[in-house]
């Protein structure tokens, strides 16, 4: 099992006001898989997103990631993890933009101490097409491009998930489905990745459907060839629409 | 090597936001100027003194009249005469010779040429004593002043302005409207002690007093010591001779007071110090200055650069990371502003001294190296709030940072 997330919560206490953001999620992900994670915003889809990258703590629960217990962590250690073990795709890109391409990526191996970092950095921006373009800057990239560097950036330590965070959110139709093509390449080539969206296509290309409403998951399925055909051609689906199919699921199999 | 790669990624930081930095270090800029313009004349200034003294000589007590005490006879300026020279010189076994001097500018006149000059009225142990060689003609000897004869010997450069190419000796001047034969020309010297001698009229002492200051006392005894290891009994030989002729009695102060090469050294020294306390305040405070600039636009910086900073976090940036490229950012800055402050400041000084002609200045390597690390300290002490502040943002809300 590579993410082991039990009853897992993040309560927010401002003043008198209690917000419980996440609400005690249990989920499973094994190594290899591609998740989508849908919610209303609100819904703690995004919470849920950050305890899993380590750039938050949780108030409650209990984490696993490859075995380890990341609540039990250290600031230094959780650095370690969010280095070695995550690579995080944006809707924004968040690339830093007074450098080159091959630097963005090479970030993470900076911090990570490495040598050899052009070698690595290049060989990332090759996976994603962009290699002949590792000297130009992101100001001068298109957002597609952008987007690829920043996949670059995700992958170049081989993490052992990426997580991305409506990563075709800024995007136009065209280039939007080039960064899921590339997702699917990285899929096919063992990457585990989760990927939060709002945008039921999106979701659809992913082997697994995750529901969230007021900080808790409230559908897990997988996404079949019937379900991904209804997502891709309604646009836009409801939650209740899935919630329907799970129990016409039910029903057939009952 | 992570630091190395630190050091160059602020460099590149720093290109893209050149003008901004610039302005930022400009208080370091200036500080920097400040204190190396200033420590460059300073330096110069006491080479200079110290090559003056290097020409006083090691061997040389100088009496003056007065010790600075406060009683009547202590404050006299009219303690020293031509006779307790020759008492030195003959009671004071470790007294080799004596020259007594006066000094005072005075009007000299060439026919129509008319300018004023120190005349120095001494003896002819002035020559020896200072190794004070003539160029042509011959210095007073002790005929001239026994007879009190109207004779002088003009300085190197008073020579030229009077005379210009021809041969002064034979000719007479007018001092103070009285007739003098010139008997030599010195060579040209430059700084006898503090003095500038290149420029004085030389007169026998009695020739002098009696005719030209109307005083019958001196300003100042010179007495060589044979043997410079014994400068000390020495000092207590003349001291003992002084209050006997001037008939002292125990307990009394003296009416003059005596200093060697050294002593005169270390009160130099003790000037030019209080100058450096003063030099190193003014630097302090633009430091500080400048230091308030370069943590204003960290500030600014570390709010420009919230995402940056978040996503630095998010791809494995521990906290010290983050502090650690800041503070060296701040660093860099500072200390490019110092070097740049080193070299205006060296520009400025050497401006200074073509401009004025006299002051001779000099940059130690020391105040350089000083000026660097000072500058460098500046830079880590004011990037140290923002680099804090840049290592404590919640990753979360920098990532989400408008």
């Amino acid at each position: 099992m590579l993410i082991k997330v039990r009853k897992l919560e993040r309560v927010y206490r401002m003043g008198d006001h209690v917000v419980r953001a996440l609400a005690g999620v249990d989920l499973d992900i094994e190594a290899g898989e591609f998740i989508s994670i849908v919610g209303a915003s609100g819904s703690g889809k995004s919470t849920f997103m950050h305890l899993l990258g380590c750039l938050d703590r949780a108030t409650g629960g209990s984490y696993d990631l490859n075995g380890r217990n990341v609540r039990a962590m250290t600031d230094r250690e959780l650095a370690r993890i969010r280095n070695n073990d995550i690579g995080f795709v944006f809707q924004t890109f968040n690339l830093i933009n007074r450098t080159p391409a091959i630097d963005n990526v090479a970030v993470p191996l900076f911090y990570g101490r490495q040598a050899n970092t052009n070698a690595k950095a290049m060989k990332a921006l090759e996976r994603v097409g962009l290699a002949k373009r590792y000297k130009h800057k992101p100001s001068e990239m298109s957002g597609g491009e952008r987007q690829r560097v920043a996949i670059a950036r995700a992958i170049v330590n081989n993490p052992s998930v990426i997580l991305a965070d409506e990563p075709t959110g800024n995007l136009d139709t065209r280039t939007g489905e080039q960064i899921l093509d590339i997702f699917h390449s990285l899929h096919q080539s063992g990457v585990t990745i989760v990927m939060v969206t709002h945008e039921m296509s999106v979701a659809a290309q992913a082997q697994r459907l995750v529901h969230m409403t007021d900080g808790l998951i409230d559908v897990d399925r997988e996404v079949t060839p019937e379900l991904r055909r209804d997502l891709v051609h309604s646009g836009v689906l409801g939650a209740k629409r899935i919630e329907r199919e799970q129990e016409e699921i039910e029903r057939t199999s009952a | 090597m992570f630091a190395f790669r630190l050091i160059l990624a602020s460099l590149r930081g720093l290109q893209t936001n050149l003008m901004r930095s610039l302005l930022a270090t400009l208080g370091v800029i200036i500080g920097v100027t400040a204190v190396v313009s200033a420590m460059s004349i300073l330096a110069g200034a006491e080479r200079e003194i110290a090559q003056r003294f290097e020409s006083m000589g090691a061997d040389q007590i100088m009496v003056v009249p007065g010790s600075g005490g406060r009683g009547h006879r202590q404050a006299r300026l009219d303690s020293l005469t031509a006779d307790d020279a020759i008492a030195i010189r003959e009671e004071c076994p470790l007294i080799i010779n004596t020259a007594a001097e006066r000094s005072q500018p005075m009007q000299v006149k060439y026919l129509q040429k008319n300018m004023f000059a120190t005349v120095m009225a001494t003896t002819e142990a002035y020559q020896e004593i200072n190794d004070y060689k003539v160029e042509s003609g011959r210095f007073i000897s002790r005929e001239d002043n026994r007879a009190t004869r109207k004779v002088c010997v003009l300085g190197h450069k008073i020579a030229r302005e009077l005379f210009g190419e021809v041969a002064p000796v034979g000719f007479r001047v007018k001092i103070k409207g009285i007739g003098f034969t010139v008997i030599g020309v010195m060579e040209k010297k430059g700084f006898l002690g503090m003095r500038e001698v290149d420029s004085q009229v030389i007169v026998p002492l009695d020739t002098g007093l009696k005719r030209l200051f109307g005083f019958q006392f001196v300003g100042m005894i010179t007495a060589q010591a044979g043997d410079q290891t014994k400068l000390d009994a020495a000092i207590q030989q003349v001291k003992r001779t002084l209050r006997g002729e001037h008939k002292i009695r125990a307990g009394s102060g003296d009416d003059f007071s005596i200093f060697t090469q050294e002593q005169a050294k270390e009160r130099v020294a003790d000037v030019t110090q209080i100058f450096e306390i003063v030099l190193y305040s003014i630097a302090g405070i633009s430091l500080v200055v400048g230091g308030i600039g370069i943590m204003n636009i960290m500030l600014v910086s570390v709010t420009e650069r919230t995402r940056e900073i978040g996503v630095r976090i998010a791809v494995g940036a521990r906290r010290m990371d983050i502090a650690a490229q800041f503070l060296i950012e701040a660093a860099v800055i500072s200390m490019l502003g110092g070097a740049l402050g080193v070299v205006v400041g060296m520009a400025f000084a050497d401006l200074l001294e073509k401009v004025t002609r006299v002051l001779k200045t000099f940059t130690p390597p020391s105040a350089i190296v000083f000026a660097l690390i000072m500058a460098g300290c500046v830079g880590i002490v004011s990037g140290l709030y923002p680099a804090v502040r840049a290592s404590r943002l919640d990753p979360v809300e920098a990532l989400r940072y408008e």
